[in-house]
C-alpha cells in the first residue's frame, strides 16, 4: 500500500505530504499581505477564483527568508473545510512512499521541527520530512475541522 | 398615448406583471411550438398561453397600452380556437405568433424606459389575425367523425388531452371502452383490487383515466372505479381481467354519430359544449387566473430589500455598542449577567434575521434561464442548425445579484456552443453523430454554498491549434492552458465569426463575470469530436458594495463608500510631540487626528515619510469620531464584490475580506474604523507590556 506523496523543498531539506491532502500547486507570483496576521501567513493569493491564506514555510520553520523565484511553489492543501497554501521553495517531485520505510522521527528533528514533522521516510539515499500539514498551517485547525 | 401619464403610478405594477406573463408565454409557446413539429397537440400549454394573452390584454387595456391590446388580442382569438381544438396548431401559427410576443416585448420594454409604445406593425397584425381561419382549417377534423358517449366517458370530468387520446384510438381504428369494476370484500380476498385490475388491464389496454364512482353503481355496491380504455382487446377478456360480472364493458363511442365529415360545414367548428364537451374555455373561468397565478408569492422591488438590509446593519451597530456598554458595566462591577444572556439571545437573534433577508433574495436558477430556450430557438433558426437544450436545473436557489451577473455568461457560452461548438447537420451525420446537437444545462449545490453549472455540448471540441494560431501562441498542453488561450482578451477566430456571435462579448468577460466578478471559477473539458464542457463555480450569494479605491505604500485598498465621510487633502498637518506619528489636520474648524495607513497596515513605516507628502486621507467614524486616515493616492470609485476571508489564519479586525479588481492579484477591503480602533488596543497593550508589537 504505497501512498502517493508530494515532495517539496524548503531550505535545502526535503518535505512531504499526502498527494490526497494536495489539491493543486500553483507558482508563486506574490501574495498580498494582510496586518494583523500570524507572521507566518505570508498572505493570500487568488488560485482560480478563491483566495486563499498562503503560509510560508520558511517563516513557519524558523528559517531564514528566501527570496521568491520562479521555482517557488505555492502547494494548495485541504485541511477539511479549509483550503490553505504552504509556500514552498519549490515542488518538482510526485513519489510513493512505502509505509515500510517511514519511521517516526527522531527525537532531536522533534524538538528542532516544533511538531512539525510527523515522521522521516527513508527513499533511497534520501530522509524525507513528513510534515503534520494541520500543524504547519495553524492551531486553529483543530477547533475547524475537528476530526484531524 | 394620451393616457400614459394618468396611469404612471400604475405602470411598475403593470411591467412587473407583464414581464411576467411574457415570461410564461414564452415558455409556454416553446413547449407549442416543439408539439407542433412533433404533429402533437399541446392542450395545456396552448391554454395557458390562452390564458397569458388573455390577461395580458386586460392588464394593458387598464393601462392603455393601445398597440399591446391589439397584438394580444389577435393571438388571443386565434389561440381560443386552438383550445377549443384541443390544443392543436398549424406550424405555420407558430411563427407569427412568437414576432406577436416579440413585439409585444418590444413595447413593454419602451414603457419601461419611459418611452411611448410604438404602433403594432400593421402587416403582423394582419398576419396574427389571419390566424383564426388557418387554426380552423388545420383543426383535427378526422378525429372529429368519432364523436364519444358524453356520457358515457364523463366528458364533463376528462381533460382536452385525454378526451383527444380516446378520441385518437377510436379514430386509429381501436376501441375506446369503459370497463367498471366493483370491489368487494370477497374480491380482496381473491387478491382483485384497484391495483392488481389496473395492472392486469394495462395489460390489454391503454389506460387513459380510472375514475372512481360514488353512489350506486352496477352490483349496488356504494364504491366503484370506471377505467378508460383504448384496447384492441376482447370485451370478454377484458371482464375477466376485472373479475367477471358485476364488472361491465361500455362502448365508448357514441350510439348516434355525428354528422359524416363531408356535412360538417368547412371552417365551422362545432357548437363548444357539445361535441368538445369542457374543450372550451369560458370567460367566468378566466376572470380569476390572478389567484392561481400568484400562488403565495409576492413580488418585492429589490431595493426594498436593500433597504432592510441596511436596517439591519444599523441594528448590528447598535448592538455592538450595547455590547461594549455592558462590558464597561461588568469592568465597573455591576450585577450583568441577566443582561449578558439576553444580548446572547440578542446576537443569535439577529444572525436568524439575516439569514432570512438573505433568503429573501434568492431567486430560483430555473427562473433565471428561462429565456435559454427562446436564444436556442433563434439561434436554431439563425444558424440552421438542429439542437436541443436541455435544462435540468432542479430547485435550486440562488442570490438575485449574482443570477443577473452570471445570466449574460451563460447566455454567451450557449451562443457559443451553438454557433461554434455544434457541427452543421451534415458534418453531424458525417461524423455518426445524431443529427440534433444537445447543449445541456445542469446544476447542483455543494455544501460550501457554491452553485456548480454544468453546461456540455456534443460538439466538435475546441481546436486547441486553431486557437494557439489566432492566439499566436504555442499550442497549449493542457485544459487549464487552453481555456486561458481562450479567454484573452480580443481573441476571434474571426474567419468563422458570424451574424449571431463573434460580436458582443467573447470568453474573457466570461471569465470576468465568473471568476472576477462572482469570485467563482471557470473550467473546461474538451475532447475532439466529442464536445465540450464548461464547469462554472460560482458562490450562491456576494456582497457588492461601492467602495473607493486607493493607493498607499504601493499597495491598493478598497473601502466601503458608506464608511467615508469625507475625502480631503492632507495639508497643514500639526504633529504634536510624543503622539506617536499621529498628526492632526483641521477640517471645518475642529482637529481631526491623522493617522498614516502605511503605519497602521505595518509599523515599520516611517510615521511621516512620503505618505504626508500632499498626500489625501478619507475620515472615517471610528468609535464615533472622526479619524483621518491618509493614503498616497486616490484611485477611484467602483463597485466591488466583497469575498469574507473565511480562514481564521486571515480573519483579523479591519480587513472585511478581498475583492478582485481585474489583476488576479486579491486586493484587501479594508474597514478603516475597525482597522484602526484595533491598531489602537494593540499599541496601549503592547506599551503596558513594554514591549513594540507589529
Amino acid at each position: 500500500m504505497n501512498v502517493l506523496h508530494v515532495l517539496f523543498k524548503v531550505d535545502g531539506t526535503e518535505y512531504a505530504m499526502p498527494a490526497a491532502d494536495v489539491v493543486q500547486m500553483e507558482s508563486f507570483t506574490g501574495a498580498t499581505p494582510v496586518p494583523g496576521a500570524p507572521a507566518h501567513v505570508a498572505g493570500l493569493v487568488q488560485v482560480r477564483g478563491r483566495v486563499i491564506p498562503v503560509v510560508d514555510a520558511r517563516a513557519r520553520f524558523g528559517l531564514p527568508a528566501g527570496t521568491p523565484s520562479l521555482d517557488s511553489r505555492v502547494v494548495v492543501g485541504q485541511l477539511g473545510e479549509r483550503t490553505v497554501g504552504l509556500l514552498v521553495d519549490s515542488a518538482r517531485e510526485v513519489l510513493k512512499l512505502d509505509p515500510r520505510t517511514i519511521q517516526p522521527p527522531p527525537p532531536m528533528v522533534v524538538e528542532g521541527a516544533k511538531g512539525f514533522v510527523r515522521a522521516v521516510a527513508q527513499v533511497g539515499p534520501r530522509l524525507v520530512m513528513l510534515i503534520d500539514f494541520p500543524r504547519v498551517v495553524g492551531e486553529e485547525a483543530a477547533d475547524v475541522d475537528g476530526q484531524r | 398615448m394620451t393616457g400614459s401619464g394618468e396611469f404612471a403610478e400604475f405602470l411598475p405594477a403593470y411591467l412587473a406583471e407583464v414581464d411576467e406573463l411574457l415570461a410564461s408565454a414564452q415558455k409556454d409557446l416553446l413547449s407549442v411550438e416543439e408539439a407542433v413539429r412533433k404533429g402533437l397537440a399541446q392542450p395545456r400549454a396552448v391554454r395557458e398561453l390562452f390564458r397569458a394573452l388573455h390577461t395580458l390584454k386586460g392588464l394593458s387595456a387598464m393601462v392603455d397600452v393601445e398597440p399591446v391590446v391589439s397584438l394580444a388580442h389577435w393571438m388571443e382569438a386565434s389561440l381560443r380556437l386552438a383550445d377549443q381544438a384541443g390544443g392543436r396548431l398549424p406550424e405555420s401559427s407558430v411563427e407569427p405568433l412568437v414576432e406577436g410576443l416579440r413585439a409585444i416585448e418590444v413595447r413593454v420594454r419602451q414603457l419601461g424606459a419611459g418611452k411611448a409604445a410604438s404602433p403594432a406593425p400593421a402587416n403582423l397584425l394582419e398576419r396574427l389575425e389571419a390566424l383564426g381561419p388557418q387554426v380552423l382549417e388545420s383543426a383535427p377534423r378526422p378525429g372529429r367523425r368519432v364523436v364519444l358517449d358524453a356520457e358515457a366517458a364523463f366528458a364533463s370530468r376528462l381533460a382536452p388531452s385525454e378526451r383527444e387520446q380516446l378520441e385518437g384510438g377510436l379514430a386509429g381504428g381501436q376501441r375506446a371502452l369503459r370497463v367498471d369494476f366493483v370491489p368487494s370484500s370477497e374480491r380482496a380476498a381473491k387478491g382483485l383490487n384497484i391495483n392488481t385490475v389496473r395492472e392486469r388491464v394495462a395489460k390489454l389496454a391503454d389506460i387513459v383515466k380510472v375514475l372512481p364512482l360514488s353512489g350506486a353503481a352496477a352490483g349496488g355496491a356504494s364504491l366503484a372505479f370506471a377505467l378508460l380504455l383504448i384496447t384492441r382487446a376482447e370485451d370478454v377478456t377484458l371482464l375477466e381481467a376485472v373479475g367477471g360480472p358485476p364488472a361491465r364493458v361500455l362502448s365508448l363511442e357514441s350510439t348516434a354519430p355525428a354528422t359524416p365529415p363531408g356535412d360538417v360545414g368547412a371552417g365551422t367548428p362545432e357548437p363548444p359544449g357539445a361535441a368538445v364537451p369542457g374543450g372550451a374555455v369560458l370567460d367566468e373561468e378566466l376572470d380569476e387566473p390572478e389567484v392561481r397565478r400568484g400562488g403565495g408569492l409576492l413580488r418585492v422591488e429589490v431595493s426594498r430589500l436593500d433597504e432592510t438590509m441596511e436596517w439591519l446593519a444599523a441594528l448590528v451597530v447598535n448592538r455592538s455598542r450595547l455590547t461594549r456598554a455592558v462590558t464597561a458595566l461588568t469592568q465597573a462591577g455591576a450585577p450583568t449577567r441577566e443582561l449578558t444572556a439576553i444580548l446572547q439571545e440578542n446576537g443569535r437573534q439577529l444572525r436568524d434575521l439575516r439569514s432570512a433577508i438573505l433568503r429573501l433574495r434568492m431567486v430560483r436558477v430555473g427562473d433565471v434561464l428561462e429565456r435559454l430556450p427562446l436564444l436556442v430557438r433563434g439561434l436554431r433558426r439563425a444558424t440552421g442548425k438542429a439542437v436541443r437544450l436541455e435544462l435540468d436545473v432542479g430547485d435550486a436557489e440562488l442570490d438575485k445579484a449574482v443570477a443577473d451577473r452570471l445570466l449574460p455568461a451563460l447566455v454567451h457560452l450557449v451562443r457559443n456552443a451553438v454557433d461554434h461548438a455544434l457541427e452543421t447537420p451534415e458534418e453531424r451525420q458525417a461524423a455518426g453523430k445524431p443529427v440534433e446537437g444537445l447543449v445541456s444545462l445542469t446544476c447542483h449545490t455543494r455544501a460550501s454554498g457554491q452553485l456548480v453549472l454544468t453546461l456540455r455540448d456534443d460538439g466538435k471540441g475546441v481546436d486547441a491549434k486553431a486557437v494557439a494560431a489566432a492566439a499566436k501562441a504555442p499550442v497549449p498542453d493542457s485544459a487549464d492552458a487552453l481555456l486561458d488561450l481562450l479567454c484573452r482578451p480580443g481573441l476571434s477566430t474571426r474567419q468563422e465569426a458570424t451574424s449571431t456571435s463573434g460580436r458582443g462579448m467573447g470568453m474573457d468577460i466570461v471569465r470576468r463575470i465568473v471568476v472576477e466578478q462572482l469570485g467563482g471559477e471557470l473550467r473546461m473539458e474538451t475532447r475532439k469530436g466529442a464536445g465540450t464542457t464548461f464547469t462554472l463555480s460560482v458562490p450562491l450569494t456576494v456582497t457588492l458594495m461601492d467602495a473607493i479605491i486607493v493607493e498607499c505604500a504601493g499597495r491598493r485598498y478598497a473601502v466601503a463608500v458608506g464608511t467615508v465621510e469625507e475625502l480631503i487633502d492632507v495639508a497643514g498637518v500639526v504633529r504634536p510631540a510624543g503622539a506617536d506619528g499621529v498628526g492632526l489636520v483641521e477640517r471645518r474648524g475642529a482637529a481631526v487626528p491623522l493617522v498614516s495607513l502605511a503605519r497602521l497596515l505595518d509599523a515599520t513605516a516611517p510615521a511621516d515619510g512620503a505618505a504626508g507628502q500632499g498626500a489625501k486621507a478619507l475620515i472615517v467614524r471610528q468609535r464615533g469620531d472622526p479619524v483621518a486616515f491618509a493614503v498616497d493616492r486616490l484611485l477611484g470609485q467602483q463597485e466591488i464584490v466583497l469575498r469574507p476571508l473565511e480562514d481564521p489564519l486571515v480573519r483579523v479586525p479591519g480587513v472585511a475580506g478581498a475583492t478582485d479588481l481585474g489583476d488576479g492579484q486579491p486586493t484587501l477591503v479594508l474597514d478603516l474604523g475597525a482597522l484602526g480602533a484595533a491598531r489602537a488596543i494593540r499599541r496601549k497593550r503592547a506599551a503596558r507590556a513594554g514591549e513594540w508589537v507589529s
